[in-house]
């Protein structure tokens, strides 16, 4: 039985995390109808800054701010800087390619992958950085309930994944952003000649969803503990996979797909076999596939003749 | 913005003419003179250059490229002609490589299986073909972006179980090694020049084997599927046969360069089979051209030499200042205002260090990585610091900041930018970028893609197509 | 339009001189520590030879190719540096892709000015590339490769300075079986071929000696451990963990000390450094004496340091090969004996040398493996410091 909750635990954890990047991969297909490749990369440059911010701060052992402080502003550097990066990859490697066959846009964000992630081997080296998260923030501080102990990291990344996604179903219903991001999203023709412009619409839901993997990044060093330039691959591979199950263009859809694949891999290492864990994810997709076309919470829509 | 108010038809005539009237010098020049002979030219030329006198090392390139061009044609009868998609292509090419290399070694059974090339070869492209039905037959359900994606875990699945499955049959991440060569009428092909020619001729034959499916009836069914399924299906064309037809052939044809590829290299190795791989093969089928059979040998061929000059650390320097000389005499008109730029990078260059070197000559005392002329020319000229580290790095920031600066500007401002952009790169290739010569190659494939992709989205040889709203 | 035409020209002009220049000049190779351009032309380069090395730069396994390189570089500074000699390095990334290890190793077989390699990287590249060195008489000397059947392929040039991984196996359970003896134990692989090999020999070995040892498996890309450390439980003694990257090895360490499992963990030497992995309570094995420790090596350690970081197992052991290729090209020049790829290699096969900077001699047998090659033991203590249990004669 304790095996059965810490799995739940563990899950749960994985599980928002690949949420936090199924959301702004979500986001951007929503929106573009593009399948960005390179947010993998956003996501691990954010890391990064995690681990510099950190270190400019002293280091894990030697923290000379206090800890919130740090932390807040953790996640405030990184969002800002992988959403400027993604602002700045939208305008110069997407955008002139919006009237193109889309095939072109998948190359074109390959190529922006190949970039950021040798970009950050120059920069950084291929070393992995360790965040060292236990230095100054114990394990020991959380929830405790009896034998199991679920860490302040671990409560953050749920509530933040949580906070997210209603944060975001909220801004596309409720505001004017949200309203122009569902019309561009419908008809583009059609959003602009009502007004609203496409650029602008589009450059903020880059900064939205860009912002959001700088985010999962820090979240990820300080769960996780390591950044390293191939950090970009797997995560965007799996994140990806989550919109997909969840409904690729719906945000709810996100966060559950995350869920079950965070689930799906935990339970599966638990109760099974680790060697299989990534199997059972893509045996999972197809299922979901096979049998629901436009994922789990997706509205089949009807292509227009 | 296409015409508002105006049918679709008549709008998709309209851009299709506009285009039409300034069509491709080349595709001009070349359409004069007929597929056929374009074929058999191309296909002279490949076998006649070995007797110019290529190295070892230029035959394995000339190797990979020919694999190369041979999985992206295959890979061109799914994505370009029949318009599906297909990211899990890298999967039939493994496959085809496992069952050759399953036939052909020690793997199976007590001494192994040790079929000759004829029988193993036409299996594992039979095997394989059949696997492309399966993946074709959940096209059925889904369409578009979610085939994408079913394919591209399909990929990702077969990369799992090469790796962890059965490891005592298939290798595991060892893979499997002592493949045989391919054995023909009694001898065998062990050299890099024997599968040189094997592969210059298998390209042939399997190009004018597709061109004559791409004249025929499937060809123009395949038309039909990828301009608008519905369509075709109300005029009795059984898109889901088509399709089927499209994967499966495409897997065969993968299969045939993978079982080529595990004999050349006598081994298989899961990692060969894995995303980097398929990026590569997509990348050259679209900056040649999806959907033509040229495009895609072209893009691979030229994709795989210009990566390989990038290797080599002279002509990595040569190609990166050439290009950026390049992109200055095509983009900067009038000349005179070219010439007045480069002046006045010069002067200021010369400026720049004479007045570094006075202040503190630690400042300027680096080496060059560059040989020769460039040396001799960038000398006296750029400032490189001796521990060039961390200035390079800021150099490349600076670097792609002005360049980027320099696409959205107009004017004096955009010459500033022009002129500093370039300082920017030669001092970062110098201090920083060609003393990592790996990792600046990478860097280079990446931009490459994404300056051809805004350059000419469509590829070097493909049609601009119209997407009906 | 003339953009058109002339990209079209450039593109088949660069594809004709790339061909051209390569076929003449037998490829290029330019100083990584700024020496001048080489004048040899045949097989032979004078004393002013090219070492090449060929392993996995850039990709998504950097870490392990980028500390080799640097160690193999610095060697070669050192070597130009007393004997005012211009050796130069060429690289050769692979990515870890054998298809790409060929290409290079064809790259570095067809320019003449090439008269050795180091190899870092796995064993499949060697596999790959095996046959291909040793028809070209070109000595390879790998520092990571530990496979077994690399040195029973019959490849004729193929040399390493680490032991084989069967010696590591043996070494490792005799001390489990000995020392420790686990009532339950686990043993994880990382899904690499160095994991996968070792890990087999190890459980055969354990079994036989009765321990109970379950098997489990995860990427090297893996981020989350801790589904993981939740099966394994508190009821189990010993996880053994075969893997080639420390910082990983550390992280599910820190997984192990949230969850409040107490196992002790074994590692080999993939994960054997100092400055990442340093989970008190575990053993480390390793092929050498730990070189911060050893007096003459702490100026090598401390330069190394200051320049590229922290360092871990796969450093040293490319720099010991390097000096290997190094003196066998030394002795060839101060002898007036031309430097060609035939003499270099007999030069290697008859090295003898009394002490490396792993603490050990080099010496080969006919195999291409090392003389005496075994592995020590070690064990974290509290203060995260290294300290050998078990090896040392």
């Amino acid at each position: 039985m304790q095996l059965f909750v810490q799995l739940c635990v563990d899950g749960l954890t994985l599980g928002c995390m690949y949420a936090l990047i199924a959301l702004g991969y979500s986001m951007v297909y929503g929106v573009l109808r593009m399948l960005n490749l390179a947010h993998g990369d956003l996501y691990m440059i954010g890391a990064f800054i995690g681990y510099f911010i950190l270190q400019w701060s002293g280091g894990p052992t030697a923290l000379a701010l206090p800890v919130p402080l740090v932390l807040v502003c953790m996640f405030a550097v990184a969002a800002i800087g992988s959403a400027g990066i993604g602002v700045v990859i939208e305008r110069f490697a997407y955008r002139p390619l919006r009237k193109a066959p889309s095939v072109a846009a998948l190359v074109s964000s390959l190529g922006v992958f190949f970039l950021l992630e040798s970009a950050a081997i120059l920069f950084f080296g291929a070393q992995s950085r360790s965040y060292n998260t236990e230095s100054f923030l114990s394990f020991h501080t959380g929830i405790h309930l009896g034998p199991l102990n679920i860490s302040l990291v671990r409560i953050l990344t749920v509530v933040i994944a949580t906070a997210t996604m209603i944060g975001l179903t909220v801004l596309v219903r409720r505001t004017s952003l949200g309203r122009n991001m569902r019309a561009v999203s419908a008809d583009r023709e059609a959003a602009e000649m009502l007004g609203i412009s496409v650029n602008q619409t589009v450059r903020n839901t880059f900064i939205i969803g860009s912002a959001l993997a700088g985010v999962a990044g820090v979240m990820s060093g300080l769960v996780f503990g390591q950044a390293v330039s191939s950090l970009g691959l797997v995560a965007g591979l799996k994140g990806f996979t989550a919109a997909v199950i969840g409904g690729i263009g719906n945000l709810p859809g996100a966060m559950l797909g995350g869920l079950v694949i965070g689930l799906a891999e935990s339970f599966t290492t638990g109760y099974i076999s680790s060697t299989y864990s990534n199997l059972m994810v893509f045996g999972l997709l197809i299922v979901v596939m096979l049998l629901r076309p436009s994922g789990l919470l997706g509205k089949a829509i009807a292509e227009k003749v | 913005m296409s015409s508002i108010g105006v049918d679709e038809w008549s709008s998709r005539v309209r851009e299709e003419q506009s285009s039409a009237s300034r069509p491709h010098a080349l595709r001009r020049h070349a359409s004069r003179i007929g597929w056929w002979p374009r074929l058999g030219v191309f296909g002279v030329v490949m076998l006649l250059l070995p007797h110019i006198g290529l190295s070892v090392y230029q035959e394995q390139v000339g190797i990979n490229a020919l694999l190369l061009a041979l999985t992206a044609v295959g890979l061109n009868i799914a994505v370009g002609w029949a318009g599906l998609f297909d990211l899990g292509y890298v999967a039939f090419y493994g496959f085809g490589a496992y069952v050759f290399a399953l036939l052909a070694s020690n793997q199976l059974g007590q001494h192994g299986i040790h079929l000759d090339a004829f029988l193993a070869i036409p299996i594992a492209v039979v095997v394989t073909a059949l696997i492309g039905v399966v993946l074709g037959q959940t096209t059925r359900r889904v369409s578009g972006d979610y085939l994408a994606i079913l394919t591209l875990f399909f990929a990702e699945a077969f990369n799992e179980v090469t790796n962890n499955v059965d490891s005592n049959r298939l290798g595991g991440p060892n893979g499997i090694s002592g493949v045989d060569p391919i054995h023909a009428f009694g001898s065998s092909i062990t050299t890099p020049l024997g599968y040189y020619y094997l592969l210059a001729v298998v390209l042939v034959l399997v190009m004018a084997g597709l061109h004559l499916l791409d004249k025929g009836r499937i060809g123009h069914a395949w038309q039909s599927v990828r301009e608008d399924a519905l369509v075709a299906r109300l005029m009795t064309i059984p898109i889901n046969r088509v399709k089927l037809i499209a994967y499966a052939l495409g897997a065969g044809v993968a299969a045939l360069a993978g079982s080529i590829f595990a004999a050349s290299q006598g081994g298989v190795y899961p990692i060969s089979f894995t995303q980097p791989t398929l990026v590569l093969i997509y990348a050259a089928l679209v900056v040649g051209g999806t959907g033509t059979l040229s495009g895609a040998a072209a893009g691979a061929l030229a994709l795989t030499v210009v990566t390989e000059l990038l290797r080599q650390p002279n002509y990595a320097g040569d190609v990166f200042y050439g290009a950026i000389l390049l992109g200055l005499v095509l983009t900067i008109r009038p000349r005179i205002r070219l010439a007045a730029m480069l002046g006045t990078l010069m002067v200021a260059g010369f400026a720049a260090r004479a007045i570094v070197e006075a202040a503190d000559p630690e400042w300027a005392a680096g080496p060059l990585q560059s040989g020769g002329v460039v040396r001799t020319l960038l000398g006296h000229w750029l400032i490189v610091p001796s521990s060039p580290t961390i200035p390079g790095n800021w150099a490349v920031v600076v670097l792609v900041a002005l360049g980027m600066a320099a696409t959205t500007t107009r004017g004096v401002v955009r010459d500033i930018c022009i002129v500093g952009a370039v300082y920017a790169a030669a001092f970062a290739w110098e201090a920083r970028l060609a003393a990592e010569p790996s990792i600046t190659r990478q860097m280079l494939i990446g931009a490459l893609l994404v300056s051809v992709m805004i350059v000419r989205p469509q590829g070097f040889f493909g049609f601009r197509r119209t997407a009906v709203v | 339009m003339r953009t058109r035409i002339t990209l079209t020209l450039i593109a088949a002009g660069a594809t004709l001189a790339g061909v051209t220049a390569c076929s003449t000049s037998g490829g290029g190779s330019s100083s990584v520590s700024g020496g001048s351009a080489s004048s040899g032309r045949g097989f032979s380069s004078g004393c002013n030879a090219t070492i090449a090395f060929i392993g996995p730069y850039t990709g998504n396994f950097a870490q392990i190719g980028e500390e080799q390189l640097h160690f193999t570089q610095y060697a070669i500074d050192q070597y130009n540096h007393a004997h005012h000699a211009s050796i130069r390095l060429v690289e050769g990334d692979t990515q870890l892709q054998p298809a790409q290890a060929v290409t290079v190793t064809q790259q570095f077989i067809s320019d003449p000015n090439v008269v050795a390699a180091v190899s870092g990287g796995s064993s499949q590249e060697i596999l790959a590339v095996g046959p291909l060195l040793s028809r070209a008489n070109m000595v390879d000397i790998s520092g990571s490769a530990n496979q077994d059947n690399l040195t029973s392929s019959g490849f004729t040039s193929f040399f390493r300075v680490v032991p084989r991984s069967s010696l590591q196996a043996q070494d490792i359970s005799a001390y489990v079986l000995g020392h420790l003896h686990p009532k339950k134990s686990v043993i994880v692989d990382d899904q690499s071929s160095y994991s996968t090999a070792i890990t087999s020999q190890l459980l055969a070995a354990l079994t036989a000696g009765g321990v109970s040892v379950d098997h489990e498996s995860v990427s090297q890309q893996t981020t989350d451990y801790s589904s993981l450390v939740s099966k394994i439980g508190k009821d189990t003694d010993l996880v053994i963990l075969p893997w080639q990257i420390a910082a990983n090895a550390e992280q599910f360490a820190q997984a192990m000390q949230e969850q409040g499992v107490t196992a002790t963990i074994f590692g080999t030497d993939g994960i054997f450094s100092p400055s990442q992995f340093n989970a008190a309570g575990s053993y480390v094995a390793s092929f050498a004496p730990d070189i911060t420790q050893i007096p003459t090596d702490q100026s090598l350690a401390g330069v190394m340091e200051q320049k590229y970081g922290t360092f871990g197992t796969y450093g040293p052991p490319m720099y010991a090969a390097t000096e290997v290729v190094l003196g066998a090209i030394n002795k060839l020049c101060t002898a007036g004996t031309p430097v060609t790829r035939e003499n270099v290699l007999a030069q290697v096969r008859n090295t003898d040398d009394s002490s490396s900077i792993l603490g050990q001699p080099i010496k080969f047998m006919p195999t291409g493996d090392l003389v005496g090659g075994r592995y020590f033991i070690f064990k974290i203590d509290a203060d995260k410091k290294y300290t050998v249990v078990s090896g040392v004669s």
